[in-house]
């Protein structure tokens, strides 16, 4: 089973070079926009000078570490939306160009069940999609801090005391794997019903799939006055339990000189335990099971691929 | 000998279409059965019952297997083509080899690149960079890298020139039949496949029409091109169909003894193309 799952993961990703091309691609544009900036940067020698100047003797660590976080933070959020999209587009086309081109038939050939084959494009959509994102993400972080601290150096800037001594890196790490991957169970009722609809429509799966998001919530609200769907399934993705409440009047408070350590730590806003216990987490979990086992029976029972 | 398939009052239903209408029949260790039907007669249908695609009524076992719920296992020991089509598009052929490698427990991956030696597809070529002969080779060597018991074939070569329709079952009949394995072959082109076959078996509106071995058909079956006289003293053993080709009758007879219709014209055994299409008109009737 497992040999069988590493085989059909890794066909995913020979089918779906985008699975690694976009994030490398966003690493590309995300190294260029650096290099960019600091050619730009370049241009105020003065102020730039005052700049590093003020970054070592004045700013405290927490600030550095705070700038080092929101440029990762910025960065992190391109590919997050690169997930997404990649996500969406891959378990759409997951179980319908196999049927489009009728190579279902060669796949169905081999000694591999329905269960296995959808199982394995429930986990590329879940967990390698996301996971060879923040590979990527770590590898632009690495090389990006690395052209930084060369142009820092060759400003005349401490290196290793204005970024990798501040550099809060595995903090920002584990936030982005936790996060990710949070955000990919959170999200996974609609995989689960991507993997549906692409097992099942005939033509334009994108269309089909959304459809229904546009066309419920009025009618719901039309016939029976309520938001239900709305609530639940359109407003979803940005109320994922995950993050900790933020006390704002504090973050904010003017007596406050430097910045607590904590409050430039992501992982620190990170309530995993939140999450774990969260009841819409184990629905949505739930949900996107019985949209994949649909999606296995349509596999299995439909008669219209051979 | 030991059956392969055994179908006992087999039946499959679209609605109210019949596609498989009842049939019973057993396919024996070591045969080639040509499957031979009109469009529409039910003979995807009953393949894909027989490969496990499709559920069906009556009893089906296939290597002792329910092939509808044991598929995994059957597929095991079974082989398909389904058509020349359906390999993957936008695979490497590399790529196709590691994925069978590393699925199928029965594939010989050094079987696969020897066969593949004598043709020109290169590893790192996709699919879609192979014409249509070269994706039939290149298929047809990793069914034939499979340690299969069965291997069923439907259209193989449709849409393929000459030569490679040939070629194909050359390497079909020299690197892969041992007398050991079983194949069951649909195709519309029975010409080609009538030296190839053991037993044939005609389906007609979801209904067996014949089932026989090869051999057995000049025992059972007659054609006599016959005229004037000779035609009408013919007539009398009652023909199971009759046509006219440059102005004589063809009789074809079933179960009439050539003793009886000797000298009454050009005696021969019938074609399994006129067999076909006798008994489907005669079905018909």
């Amino acid at each position: 089973m497992i040999a069988h799952q590493l085989a059909l993961i890794r066909r995913e990703i020979w089918e779906h070079r985008s699975i690694y091309v976009t994030p490398a691609a966003i690493a590309v544009i995300v190294t260029l926009g650096t290099l960019a900036a600091l050619m730009f940067a370049s241009g105020f020698a003065k102020e730039l000078d005052v700049a590093i100047f003020g970054a070592s003797n004045i700013a405290g660590e927490a600030e550095r570490r705070g700038v080092l976080t929101a440029y990762f933070l910025l960065f992190f959020a391109l590919f997050l939306l690169a997930v997404l999209i990649l996500a969406v587009f891959y378990s759409l086309d997951a179980l319908y160009a196999e049927r489009k081109d009728k190579s279902i038939l060669f796949w169905r050939s081999m000694p591999i069940t329905d269960l296995e084959a959808v199982l394995s494009k429930l986990v590329t959509a879940v967990l390698v999609i996301p996971l060879v994102t923040l590979g990527v993400v770590v590898v632009t972080h690495v090389v990006n801090l690395l052209i930084v601290s060369a142009w820092v150096a060759a400003k005349g800037g401490d290196v290793g005391h204005l970024i990798w001594g501040s550099l809060p890196l595995f903090d920002n790490w584990l936030a982005a794997v936790i996060g990710t991957l949070a955000w990919a169970l959170w999200m996974s009722p609609f995989v689960g019903w991507f993997l549906l609809v692409s097992a099942m429509t005939k033509r334009s799966p994108l269309l089909m799939a959304f459809m229904p998001l546009f066309v419920i919530p009025p009618v719901e609200f039309i016939f029976l006055r309520s938001r239900y769907f709305l609530d639940a399934v359109i407003l979803r993705p940005g109320k994922i339990p995950l993050f900790r409440s933020m006390d704002l009047e504090t973050f904010f408070d003017e007596d406050s000189l430097h910045l607590s350590e904590n409050t430039v730590s992501l992982v620190a806003y990170l309530d995993i335990g939140r999450f774990v216990t969260s009841p819409s987490v184990w629905t949505g979990l739930v949900v996107c099971g019985l949209f994949t086992a649909a999606a296995i029976y349509v596999r299995r029972y439909r008669d219209e691929s051979y | 000998m030991a059956s392969l398939v055994t179908a006992h009052n087999v039946s499959k239903h679209f609605g109210n279409v019949r596609a498989v209408d009842n049939v019973s029949f057993e396919i024996e260790k070591g045969k080639i059965m040509g499957l031979i039907g009109p469009n529409g007669a039910g003979k995807t249908t009953l393949l894909k019952a027989i490969l496990g695609l499709t559920d069906c009524r009556g009893d089906l076992s296939v290597l002792g297997l329910d092939p509808f719920r044991q598929r995994k296992k059957l597929m095991q020991n079974i082989c398909f083509i389904a058509d020349v089509a359906v390999l993957p598009r936008w695979i490497r052929v590399r790529q196709l080899l590691d994925f069978v490698a590393s699925t199928h427990p029965n594939f010989s991956r050094s079987r696969a690149e020897a066969l593949l030696q004598s043709t020109k597809i290169m590893r790192d070529s996709k699919v879609r960079e192979l014409s249509k002969g070269m994706v039939t080779q290149l298929h047809l060597a990793i069914i034939m890298a499979i340690d299969a018991k069965l291997l069923v074939l439907d259209e193989p070569t449709l849409g393929l020139d000459i030569i490679f329709r040939k070629e194909f079952y050359a390497n079909l009949l020299g690197d892969y039949f041992d007398g050991e394995r079983t194949i069951l072959i649909t195709t519309h082109q029975v010409e080609e496949i009538e030296n190839l076959m053991t037993d044939v078996m005609f389906i007609n509106d979801g209904k067996i029409l014949l089932k026989a071995s090869m051999d057995s058909l000049p025992d059972t079956y007659a054609q006599l091109v016959a005229a004037g006289d000779g035609a009408a003293k013919a007539r009398r053993f009652g023909p199971i169909s009759e046509s006219e080709m440059f102005g004589k009758a063809v009789l074809l007879f079933e179960n009439v003894s050539r003793e009886n219709l000797a000298g009454l014209g050009d005696l021969s055994t019938p074609s399994v193309a006129d067999l076909f299409v006798a008994k489907v008109k005669g079905a018909r009737a």
